[in-house]
């Protein structure tokens, strides 16, 4: 399947490792992407070559046989690096194509890095290949159509001065078919404004259009419409075929990938929102727990004291008790002299904690 | 705020205030219980008349009144599928979290899309002014962020197929 970028990251992360070894290493791995396509990568301390084999999902009904690559393809495949690269014939079982890998030709400067990343997205060129030779040739006359089936099919119908490819879109989802409806709606409504003219055409339809007749039932149930591009000499210019086939290659991956982001986005946003609401509530209940926070800071105060009138008993009976060390010490005991300290020798209390003097009796 | 809908979130107000005048009441039909009388309505006695306040024919309030409990349940605008769908998910996210609002119901009352639920235990614990301006804001803000969220995601769609659309120049 197409995805938006060209390159496969795990091909060209292991294409790099044994490109920037020091020494050849051994390699034999199996690599699997988007459950359909395979590639394995062998390379070993005995032969300078490293081996890449592609298997990739090649359908289409009615054009080319599905098992081979046209020579078309596998010219475009030449053409990354006629030095670097070779095909092997034939190539190994269970695979569709077989590339011969001459690391020590690769320049040693930015263009090595150039070429590894166009070898790792073979498989892009030849899902693409495939569509460039139909698009190639807008103004046949040659009335035919084909449906392109990799993991969702679509239609390529030739008509007179105008290829139109039709996308029938399907979603598991409700929500995910009004998403992408409205997408769709925008779709038509930015095209059809001044400044995007020079772009293909784009249609949407709940139903199925006339192109289509003729074509199975089951091929054209759906749940989310068709959209359709037409495509005229003008978008398949040599500059612009590369671009405008990695587009519709890329299209049904496109807007899944931008219903899925729309659905975060969403939750997110109600995420939040919930969040301010939230807030708004706990405000009417803020208020009442600071009126309770009071009352408990009175309550603490109140065992403040009882520990403070506690601690004041616990120096009382210290007091005491130093007081008969006091006595069992001192044996010399002079009658008369207790009344005497206790009169004349003692410091006056203006504190009292009763709040009155007691007055003696005379 | 516009005019009708001013309208309508004042006589929502209004009603509210002279509803909310709840009181701890123990089950008659089981001892040592205390229920929402307005969620069994098994006394009729002590149940009020429900009033209906209609905005239009898609937007509507149902305030049903007990004597320890209040039900409010709300109909809101929905004017075409994306608004709908957006409504549902928005609501049904919310009523999830239903605990994090403490009166909201988990489920809303039949034919309507959310419902809030308040005890005497809720009015005890709150401000009742502060409830009720809780219940008119979130009234004012769901079709706000309903209103919001329609136009970021046609904004988005939009942008989307600018960028799509600019791959073929």
């Amino acid at each position: 399947m197409a995805s938006f970028e060209r390159a496969s990251p795990a091909l060209k992360e292991t294409l790099l490792r044994i490109y920037n070894a020091e020494k050849p290493i051994e390699v034999d791995h199996h690599l699997y992407e988007f459950s359909s396509v395979e590639y394995y990568i062998k390379s070993s301390v005995s032969e300078p070559f490293t081996y890449l084999s592609i298997s990739t999902p090649l359908l289409s009904r009615g054009v080319f046989p599905s098992h081979r690559l046209s020579p078309c393809t596998l010219r475009t495949i030449r053409e990354i690096s006629s030095d670097v690269l070779d095909i092997v014939e034939p190539p190994t079982d269970g695979y569709q194509l077989t590339l011969r890998l001459d690391f020590s030709k690769l320049p040693h400067n930015k263009e090595s890095l150039k070429v590894i990343t166009e070898v790792s997205s073979v498989q892009a060129v030849i899902l693409s290949s495939q569509l460039k030779e139909r698009l190639q040739n807008v103004n046949s006359w040659d009335m035919s159509q084909g449906m392109y089936v990799i993991r969702e099919p679509f239609y390529v119908i030739r008509q007179p001065r105008k290829i139109v490819a039709v996308f029938p879109m399907r979603f598991k989802d409700h929500s995910d078919v009004i998403i992408a409806t409205s997408f769709f709606q925008e779709l038509m409504d930015v095209r059809s404004s001044g400044k995007w003219s020079k772009i293909p055409p784009c249609n949407w339809s709940p139903i199925p259009p006339p192109e289509l007749r003729g074509e199975l039932f089951e091929d054209l149930s759906t749940n989310g419409g068709f959209v359709s591009f037409d495509i005229s000499s003008h978008h398949v210019e040599v500059k612009r075929l590369d671009k405008t086939v990695w587009s519709l290659l890329n299209f049904h991956g496109y807007v899944k990938h931008h219903v899925k982001c729309t659905r975060g986005f969403i939750q997110r946003r109600m995420r939040r929102r919930m969040d301010s609401l939230v807030q708004v509530l706990e405000k009417s209940m803020i208020e009442n727990n600071e009126e309770i926070k009071r009352v408990k800071g009175w309550k603490k105060v109140k065992k403040w004291m009882k520990l403070t009138s506690k601690s004041k008993m616990i120096k009382g009976k210290y007091h005491d008790f130093t007081k008969k060390m006091k006595r069992i010490r001192f044996r010399v005991k002079i009658h008369g002299f207790g009344c005497f300290r206790r009169r004349w020798l003692t410091i006056a209390c203006f504190s009292s904690s009763v709040g009155y003097s007691k007055l003696k009796k005379h | 705020m516009a005019n009708p809908l001013k309208l309508y979130l004042t006589c929502v107000r209004n009603t509210l205030e002279a509803a909310l005048c709840l009181q701890n009441f123990p089950c008659q039909e089981v001892e040592r219980h205390n229920k929402p009388e307005v969620e069994l309505k098994t006394s009729p006695e002590l149940l009020l008349n429900p009033v209906l306040i209609c905005r239009n024919e898609a937007e509507k309030c149902l305030i049903e009144t007990s004597i320890n409990s209040l039900r409010i349940s709300l109909k809101v605008k929905q004017a075409d599928e994306l608004e709908n769908i957006l409504a549902k998910k928005f609501l049904r996210f919310l009523s999830m979290r239903a605990e994090a609002f403490q009166v909201l119901r988990r489920k809303p009352v039949q034919g309507y899309d959310i419902s809030f639920l308040i005890t005497n235990y809720h009015c005890e614990e709150m401000q009742k002014q502060k409830l009720i301006d809780f219940i008119v804001q979130f009234m004012e803000d769901i079709d706000k962020e309903i209103s919001e969220l329609k136009m970021s995601v046609s904004t988005r769609g939009r942008l989307v197929a600018s960028e799509f659309l600019k791959q073929f120049l």
